[in-house]
């Protein structure tokens, strides 16, 4: 790769493809955001959306006490108390008396009522003259850290709870974690049981952007530790990522239709000057748009962190949006299809930023989406390099293995056909797998995206019952573990890079478990987290050999006993293979059946 | 209305479709988005409202000056109290998980300042600080009632609690429009790539030699997609329905939809043939279009409203006058749109 190169052909992006005919799409957008820019402060002015507004209907005259709570909500539409109960109305107010129609929706209505009421006693109450009779209870709300086991009887977490062997285990990986504070989250000082460790205060999780923040205030004040800012937040950085990728989706794409990037192709570039270059100018509007963003955000918040680690949380998350919307491009057939990747793309990487960052507060897992951090160096919390590693690696390696399968197909004779995207998917692994030791490389190589995956699993079963959600887990880790071992050594299959002996299959099965092996060792760098992981996620790592507090007798067995599994469920797929398609689904049903039988054996014995 | 030709050129754009297995990955989006949504249900308000996934009640502790009080709010709300003498024989109580989270009280003068002990970071804290808070608020109103003729003003009576599904709102006002705005917004996008596909392969020369005009094929096109939209509308609503969500007025909902197609298929058109390429025009049609959406809102009810209303049974004048409203703007549009294709020099694009 030669800068100067890369570097003329990301003027020409720049200066061809995004300056040329453009005066009018200039206009138009112009026009545009000229004309959204007026409307806007108008849709403020009428105070937003309420996409709630009158959906109950609530039959009330204007003699009843309740009649102003009723007015002074939006979400309530006015009617006749006369009126069919259930038909017209969904509740009846007769003074003070109200009824529902016993209908779900007049349930909602009632609920909903409920809950205006005591929002419009303490707005009234905040107008009295005397608020010590208005307001007669002031709470402190203080977050303490408790040192005590995971599931002591009756704090029912669950179905799994009453298990009496179970404490020994997991507790002590609890004790030790919160011990040496690694949470990251900093307001904590010492750790252990210490009680002087106030936590964020009344208004939860992000206490700046709202200014509902403060050490104490009435009971309705207090909330539950659950930052919306940072929904919202998480929006904004999230949302130009979106029409990034689609400008870099279609100029990516367009070098493929009418052979046009074949010019570029045969000029004395390598392959890596010309994804470069042609990256460079949306990596760098990406991060502009970002920058100022990042800005923006800080010079609001009232107490923010550097913004630095917020800058650098981000690159990753840019990098997988353009990997993941190269690769789409190079996989995708016609325009139409380009589509419907990003709109894929847009959907899974969005839900993989967001919803992690929803949790920030609650649970260590927030941590595989880098806005939780960005989130935290917004609170002006200080940020562990483990956590920083723990949140953007993955993404970071995710997207370079993106990158790499995509140039694999930026040649000749894959750019300008047409095949369906399975066997794309299948060429751009088989453009990697070339010998055999390159099964093991790539078995390495895959494992930031496996470990992403899981975590998203993981993130996603978040609110189950844990009866449900470790059978759950165990298998969506124990499939994602065993497609990722397998794909590319089918790849290689289907390409003819072996013969169809069964000692063949026999060794890139154990070269691609064996690479399995030593790249998820490698990632147990997520063990130096924080230790309060849930119990899924430990489940989620079962395989992983992490075992506390037995014998070094059986430590070594279990160490030796993930690599022995690995070896044996690759093999059993790559047997399976030879045989073709059907073979490979039933090598990959016996392979995925090995594989829960250990976890599922591990989880029960060590980690309960 | 529609001939042949046009006919023929709809079924081939969704036959490519269907060819490539797009639409099964549309349909995977869209199960995805409405799995994710019911997990963001299901997740966000099991942290407000712990009752709906925790079963088991949690104990909160309580001590100091009120502490007969506190236990009194505690049964009213329904929530577990234990009364401990001391603020420490509480704490200690909470140290061992005896208890989930302490309610300190002391009588400052005329107001009671309780002080909240809570577990720190885990999920427990969230349902907690809920316990906790409906504890307080119980309290909070048996304070105010015993202080009353200190009030110029009385507070309202609480209507009783209901029994309802903490989902209902979501439902219906996040939820079903999602479900129902994204086939529409979808079917735009992929028209601008119908139609600047055929232009930057060249191919739209190749249909003009057959004895079709550029307005048949525009015809064809946008019919392919507005018709996509609705369909899926309607499977989206018997999908809710099987799951128990009823949905009123699918009719007039479906109407709003196809209403929104075509709005945003005729938006699609113009950007693809006046822009030509796909990256101006795509990117053009998702500002335009999120745009407009942000600017419905100046409509005297938003769409999204509107589907909500429609969608629980709540629907009034103003909701029926919008569909209708933007129906009839849909099809002026549209008619717009083919005088404009009907202008177009074919020749532009060669």
């Amino acid at each position: 790769m030669r800068p100067r190169k890369l570097l003329r052909i990301a003027r020409w992006e720049v200066t061809k493809n995004a300056g040329g005919i453009d005066r009018k799409t200039a206009a138009i957008v112009g026009v545009t955001l000229l004309l959204f820019g007026a409307v806007a402060p108008l849709v403020v002015a009428q105070g937003g959306v309420a996409i709630d507004q009158g959906i109950y209907r609530v039959g009330i005259d204007e003699e009843s006490p309740l009649y102003p709570v009723v007015e002074d909500d939006p979400t309530f539409a006015i009617h006749d108390p006369d009126a069919a109960l259930g038909e017209e109305i969904d509740v009846r107010v007769s003074f003070t008396n109200a009824v529902s129609s016993g209908t779900q929706k007049g349930e909602a209505a009632l609920s909903e009522l409920r809950s205006s009421v005591t929002a419009y006693n303490d707005r009234l109450m905040r107008g009295e003259a005397n608020q010590s009779a208005a307001f007669p209870v002031s709470v402190t709300l203080k977050y303490v850290e408790r040192d005590i086991q995971i599931g002591p009887g009756g704090n029912g977490d669950g179905g799994t709870g009453d298990s009496g062997t179970g404490d020994s285990g997991t507790g002590d990986g609890t004790g030790d974690g919160t011990g040496d504070g690694g949470t990251g989250d900093g307001s904590t000082g010492g750790g252990g049981t210490g009680d002087g460790s106030t936590g964020g205060g009344i208004g939860g999780g992000f206490p700046s952007l709202s200014g509902s923040s403060g050490a104490s205030g009435a009971p309705s004040d207090i909330a539950p530790p659950f930052p919306f800012e940072s929904l919202v937040l998480a929006f904004l950085f999230v949302l130009p990522l979106n029409f990034v990728i689609q400008a870099y989706g279609s100029t990516m794409l367009s070098e493929r239709i009418n052979r046009r990037g074949e010019l570029m192709l045969v000029s004395p570039v390598t392959r890596a000057d010309i994804i470069g270059g042609k990256t460079l100018p949306y990596f760098a509007g990406a991060m502009v748009f970002e920058g100022v963003i990042t800005a923006g955000v800080f010079y609001l918040a009232p107490d923010p962190g550097t913004g630095v680690y917020s800058i650098l949380a981000i690159v990753p998350l840019v990098l997988l949006f353009l990997s993941a919307t190269f690769l789409g491009a190079m996989f995708a057939r016609s325009f139409k299809e380009l589509t419907f990747v990003t709109v894929a793309i847009t959907v899974s990487l969005t839900t993989y930023a967001f919803v992690p960052a929803i949790f920030t507060e609650v649970t260590p897992i927030a941590l595989i989406s880098p806005l939780t951090i960005v989130v935290r160096d917004i609170q002006g919390a200080s940020i562990s390099l483990t956590a920083f590693g723990f949140s953007t690696l993955p993404p970071l390696l995710a997207a370079t293995v993106f990158y790499g399968l995509g140039a694999g197909l930026y040649r000749e004779e894959d750019m300008f056909t047409q095949r369906a995207i399975p066997l794309k998917v299948l060429d751009a692994f088989a453009g990697r797998v070339k010998r055999k030791r390159s099964v093991f490389l790539v078995s390495i190589i895959v494992i930031p995206f496996v470990f992403l995956a899981e975590m998203i699993g993981v993130a996603m079963l978040f609110a189950v019952p844990e009866a449900v959600s470790i059978p759950a887990i165990l298998l969506i880790v124990v499939v994602i573990e065993e497609v990722a071992k397998s794909l590319h050594v089918y790849a290689g299959y289907v390409h003819n890079r072996w013969d169809s002996t069964l000692a063949t299959a026999a060794i890139v099965g154990s070269l691609s478990g064996l690479g399995f092996f030593f790249g998820e060792k490698f990632f147990l760098l997520v063990q130096l987290l924080p230790a309060d992981l849930p119990e899924i996620e430990q489940a989620a790592l079962a395989s992983g050999g992490t075992v506390p507090d037995v014998s070094p007798l059986i430590i070594g067995a279990l160490l030796l006993a993930p690599l022995l599994l690995h070896v044996v469920t690759a093999s059993a797929s790559a047997v399976g293979m030879r045989k073709g398609r059907r073979g490979y689904a039933v090598g990959l049903v016996a392979a995925i059946a090995i594989h829960f039988a250990y976890n599922y054996t591990v989880v029960v014995l060590f980690v309960q | 209305m529609f001939n042949d030709v046009r006919v023929a050129i709809a079924r081939r754009d969704i036959a490519s479709l269907s060819r490539e297995k797009t639409i099964v990955l549309a349909l995977l989006i869209q199960l995805f988005i409405a799995a994710f949504s019911s997990f963001l249900v299901v997740g966000l308000t099991s942290l407000y409202d712990p009752g709906s996934v925790e079963s088991d009640q949690l104990t909160v502790g309580v001590s100091g000056e009120a502490r007969e009080e506190l236990d009194r709010a505690g049964r009213a709300a329904e929530v577990n109290t234990e009364i401990y003498p001391s603020q420490e024989a509480a704490l200690e109580a909470f140290r061992d998980g005896e208890v989930v989270g302490v309610l300190h009280s002391v009588e400052t003068g005329p107001t009671i300042s309780v002080t909240a002990t809570v577990p720190k970071s885990s999920v427990q804290s969230t349902v907690t600080v809920v316990q906790v808070r409906e504890v307080l608020e119980e309290l909070e109103r048996d304070e105010r009632t015993r202080r009353s003729t200190h009030l110029s003003t009385q507070p309202v009576p609480l209507p009783p609690e209901a029994d309802a599904s903490p989902y209902f709102g979501f439902t219906y006002t996040i939820l079903l429009p999602l479900l129902l705005f994204l086939p529409p917004f979808i079917s735009g996008s992929v028209t601008v790539d119908a139609l600047t596909e055929e232009i930057e392969r060249g191919t739209l020369e190749l249909l003009r030699v057959a004895p079709v005009s550029l307005t048949d094929v525009v015809d064809g096109k946008a019919l392919g997609m507005a018709v996509l939209a609705p369909i899926q509308a309607v499977l989206w609503i018997g999908l809710l329905s099987i799951n128990g969500i009823d949905v009123s007025n699918v009719l007039a909902l479906v109407a709003l939809v196809s209403a929104i197609s075509l709005v945003v298929v005729v938006l699609g058109t113009v950007l693809a043939l006046t822009l030509g390429q796909r990256r101006q025009a795509q990117l053009l049609y998702s500002i335009v279009a999120l745009g407009l959406f942000g600017a419905a809102a100046l409509l005297p009810e938003h769409p999204a409203t509107v589907v909500a209303k429609l969608a629980v049974g709540s629907e009034t004048q103003i909701t029926t006058l919008t569909v209708v409203g933007l129906a009839g703007l849909a099809v002026v549009l549209y008619a717009g749109t083919r005088r404009y294709v009907g202008r177009i020099d074919p020749e532009r694009y060669s």
